[in-house]
């Protein structure tokens, strides 16, 4: 079998084109979402698989189950107050199921 | 003793060792006298790093510009198209981003120095800094700037964070006066700030 | 930046940016490969080290970055007890002597 960037996520929440919105938490320990995206609304630009939880791999334990991870992608203008450019600037980031609710 | 203790030439223009110099290279000893590691795989490693990693990127992305039905293939999973290509990318779960006359990208980890090393081989020390880490993702205009990268305003710019299990190349435009060129000769102008998204290629 | 994470940078203010690329010393190519070489056989794993990396608290800000993933290196074999103090320091001491004869 090829190897492949993705993984198969059969069983996820969230589908390209969705609007989400991540968690406004500020958990201690080792966390792959920035603090700059907490809170922030934009829309699923992919899905990338299902890996297991980074949270639990830092600490020595196996990060399973595995956790489904989505492209999302928001527009500068709603992640920076007074982003001064035009309205089609983008950041797009991975964030994990964990971290989204539907907007 | 190990075969490590050799000196390379690198090292004699180096000066004496700093503390964290000693400190990786004793606890490198320690752990091959524990068996858990080998001179011999770190040292492979190295080579690799050195001489295998950073030619390849170049190589694939002017095959992409050379070949359409490659292109597709890389947009579609980079890995995947890699692998198919013969080159096996490692843990590196690769995404190729394209530029287009309306899309310019750009690649950064803002929370460490994630980066396609076995496409790109170590990533430069401006993109492991603090001050690229904390900007690009904020101000993207006035940091391509600072590269000598000026992007038109109409153009829309995509900052793309490699925060979690992804990495990323950009795939650029194929500038104009290159018509009829050999992929050696288009690899030479897709140098690794290109590919990045710090700079455009010339002709 | 969280409160409790160095790493969480995106988004602050900087200054200017040095956009040579300096490379690699020849030890940090090698920390560079230890620190590989250990990942790919999973002696530890990428997470581990950037956890202990974040876990330099302010520490994080006064080391260059091959110092820093020494640093979190060794924290990490210490904490996992792959290696002792002991054992560490009295290699350091040896290796040390190496260069200085």
């Amino acid at each position: 079998m090829t190897p492949s960037a993705y993984t198969p996520a059969p069983r996820r929440r969230f589908n390209v084109g969705e609007r989400v919105r991540v968690k406004v938490a500020n958990p201690p320990g080792h966390r792959r979402t920035p603090s700059y995206i907490r809170g922030k609304e934009g829309a699923i630009e992919r899905v990338c698989g299902c890996f297991p939880n980074p949270e639990e791999l830092a600490y020595g334990f196996d990060g399973e189950p595995k956790r489904v991870l989505y492209r999302v992608r928001f527009k500068q203008q709603d992640v920076w107050s007074g982003y001064d450019a035009l309205a089609e600037d983008f950041v797009e980031l991975e964030i994990y199921e964990h971290w989204l609710d539907p907007a | 003793m190990s075969a490590t203790h050799d000196h390379h030439p690198q090292e004699k223009d180096e000066g004496p060792p700093s503390e964290h110099e000693i400190m990786s290279r004793a606890m490198q000893e320690l752990l091959e006298e524990k068996g858990l590691i080998t001179s011999e795989q770190v040292r492979r490693r190295m080579e690799l790093f050195e001489q295998e990693f950073p030619q390849r990127g170049s190589r694939v992305v002017a095959h992409a510009w050379a070949d359409p039905a490659f292109r597709k293939r890389l947009l579609a999973d980079g890995k995947a198209a890699c692998a198919q290509w013969g080159l096996e990318l490692e843990a590196d779960r690769l995404i190729a981003v394209e530029n287009t006359p309306q899309v310019h990208n750009v690649v950064v980890c803002t929370l460490c120095s994630c980066y396609p090393r076995a496409l790109l081989g170590m990533p430069p020390t401006w993109y492991k800094s603090e001050s690229y880490r904390r900007r690009v993702v904020r101000e993207p205009r006035a940091v391509l700037k600072e590269f000598g990268t000026l992007i038109p305003g109409h153009v829309s710019i995509r900052v793309h964070d490699s925060n979690a299990d992804m990495r990323y190349v950009v795939v650029p435009m194929r500038p104009s006066g290159t018509e009829g060129w050999t992929e050696e000769q288009l690899a030479s102008i897709l140098t690794r700030d290109t590919l990045v998204g710090v700079a455009l290629p010339k002709v | 930046m969280s409160e409790r994470n160095p790493a969480d940078i995106g988004g602050e203010q900087d200054g200017p940016i040095d956009t040579v690329d300096h490379g690699l010393k020849f030890w940090e190519k090698q920390a560079n490969a230890l620190r590989n070489t250990l990942t790919s056989r999973k002696v530890v794993r990428l997470d581990e080290l950037r956890r202990a990396a974040e876990d330099l608290g302010l520490r994080y800000y006064r080391l260059g970055y091959f110092e820093r993933t020494t640093e979190a290196l060794r924290n990490l074999l210490l904490e996992k007890g792959m290696l002792t103090r002991a054992e560490l320091e009295r290699k350091m001491a040896e290796v040390r002597r190496r260069y200085d004869p």
